[in-house]
């Protein structure tokens, strides 16, 4: 009987143990700029409620970065809210990205991305995104620009005086990681 | 159910304590691996004894599956493989995948849950969202009047011009006329504009913060003088018409229209500020 229990519990677990995170990684800081262009206007808003994790297994790591839609903060309510509703910021609250990146890539003063943003309900792939890294004891400090579009989630460009908004919402990422 | 992928299994009417119609297949074709159970609405509990028993020939058929003993077996292992792909081949597709879910994302990547993100947190509400795009589309409505409105503003102030009587001719009517209408208008479209902000529902409880909050703070001004121009006005006109010199509070009509006009256009300006040249 014991013997039985043993070889079950071996034979159940071993691809438990085996699915174990080489290493972890966690957001420490973070700050996310979109900036928005018109001719009258050039707005930036700005999220520090990222958050952040990266699981490192088998030689590949897997980043997941989100942030609330309403953490993004232009500096004029009335903005936010409306950006809120362009995006369908209520309907989809959160903005995803992940990556995944070779751990021996980990330490490289540039990171070479394949991103995946999830926002406003659509889903946009993002290839060769360079990020710069600088690296201080613990902390990974990576910076980079995301060349996000107002088509590639399908939202129509809010207008003032009848003239659209430019397309290119570009996302500065400004952010720091620490193993866990 | 008797090939297995070289594995025989008793059938299922042979294990009357554990499940009379339960079937396990395991079929195998390297490298892919297929387990299906049936099994039928209604299973007795298996006693302690037969669950043992069966828990134990599903560690025996684990075990000779890991270490590669279904080797003599591929043939009519591949056979039923082909036959399964086929069975399957009928199935309707799996349902795609929605957006929350990328094609890319993989089991040991992390998850929402993984960076304290409750349900609550990451799941949206389409009625909210409605009411986001009921709000936007009222205030459009209100900006889009708001402008209009402009129109018969500027047009009474410009108007206001003739409105007094000259060198105490108070016969001539037409440009007080004129002015009344223009004034009247502007009022009506001021109203009607107002009713589109003050209808568009709440959709946030937070302090209005940047040009709103100027916007927003000038209605102080420009909403008591849109009520007290109109009856400065009236008194007014009803002074000049009965040949008198305008006096008393109605002497500041004028200055009353001018600031609530002056009020009006900085409002416009508060919520589209910062323009970037």
């Amino acid at each position: 009987m014991t013997k039985l229990r043993v070889t079950l519990l071996l034979f159940f677990a071993s691809p438990l143990l085996a699915q174990s995170p080489d290493q972890t990684w966690l957001l420490d800081q973070s700050t996310l700029t979109y900036h928005m262009s018109h001719p009258l206007h050039e707005v930036d808003g700005v999220s520090h409620a990222a958050r952040g994790k990266g699981i490192c297994h088998a030689g590949q790591c897997d980043f997941l970065i989100a942030a609330p839609v309403k953490s993004f903060d232009s500096g004029d309510s009335n903005r936010d809210l409306h950006m809120i509703q362009t995006t369908r910021g209520a309907q989809y609250p959160i903005v995803q990205v992940r990556l995944r990146i070779p751990q021996s890539a980990v330490n490289l003063p540039t990171l070479d991305c394949d991103l995946e943003v999830q926002f406003a309900g659509q889903t946009a792939h993002y290839t060769h995104v360079q990020f710069h890294q600088t690296i201080d004891g613990a902390a990974h400090h990576i910076t980079g620009i995301v060349p996000t579009t107002l088509t590639d989630f399908h939202i129509d460009p809010p207008t003032f005086l009848t003239v659209p908004i430019k397309n290119d919402i570009p996302i500065r990422v400004d952010t720091t990681w620490r193993p866990s | 159910m008797r090939s297995m992928g070289g594995l025989s299994f008793a059938p299922a009417n042979d294990r009357p304590s554990l499940a009379p119609t339960a079937v396990i297949a395991i079929t195998t074709t390297p490298p892919k691996i297929r387990l299906t159970i049936n099994k039928s609405a209604e299973l007795p509990i298996p006693s302690p004894g037969a669950l043992m028993a069966f828990a134990s020939r599903i560690t025996l058929l684990a075990a000779a599956f890991a270490f590669n003993l279904t080797a003599p077996a591929q043939q009519a292992a591949q056979q039923s493989a082909q036959q399964q792909q086929t069975e399957l081949a009928a199935l309707p597709n799996a349902p795609v995948p929605i957006a929350s879910q990328p094609p890319a994302q993989n089991p040991t990547g992390p998850s929402l849950s993984d960076l304290g993100l409750t349900p609550a947190d990451t799941e949206g509400s389409a009625k909210q969202q409605a009411l986001f795009d009921r709000r936007t589309h009222m205030l459009k409505i209100h900006q889009r009047l708001g402008l209009i409105t402009v129109i018969p503003v500027a047009a009474a102030c410009i108007s206001a011009i003739g409105a007094p009587p000259e060198h105490r001719d108070y016969t001539n009517t037409d440009s007080r006329d004129i002015h009344v209408a223009l004034g009247a208008t502007a009022v009506a479209m001021y109203a009607w504009t107002a009713s589109y902000a003050i209808r568009a529902p709440r959709v946030s409880n937070e302090h209005a913060r940047g040009g709103v909050k100027w916007h927003k703070y000038l209605i102080y001004l420009h909403a008591p003088g849109m009520i007290l121009t109109p009856i400065l006005g009236a008194m007014a006109f009803d002074q000049v018409q009965s040949g008198q010199k305008v006096h008393g509070i109605a002497s500041a009509h004028g200055a009353v229209a001018a600031i609530t006009a002056a009020s009006y256009g900085a409002a416009i300006v508060a919520v589209s500020w910062p323009i970037h040249f």
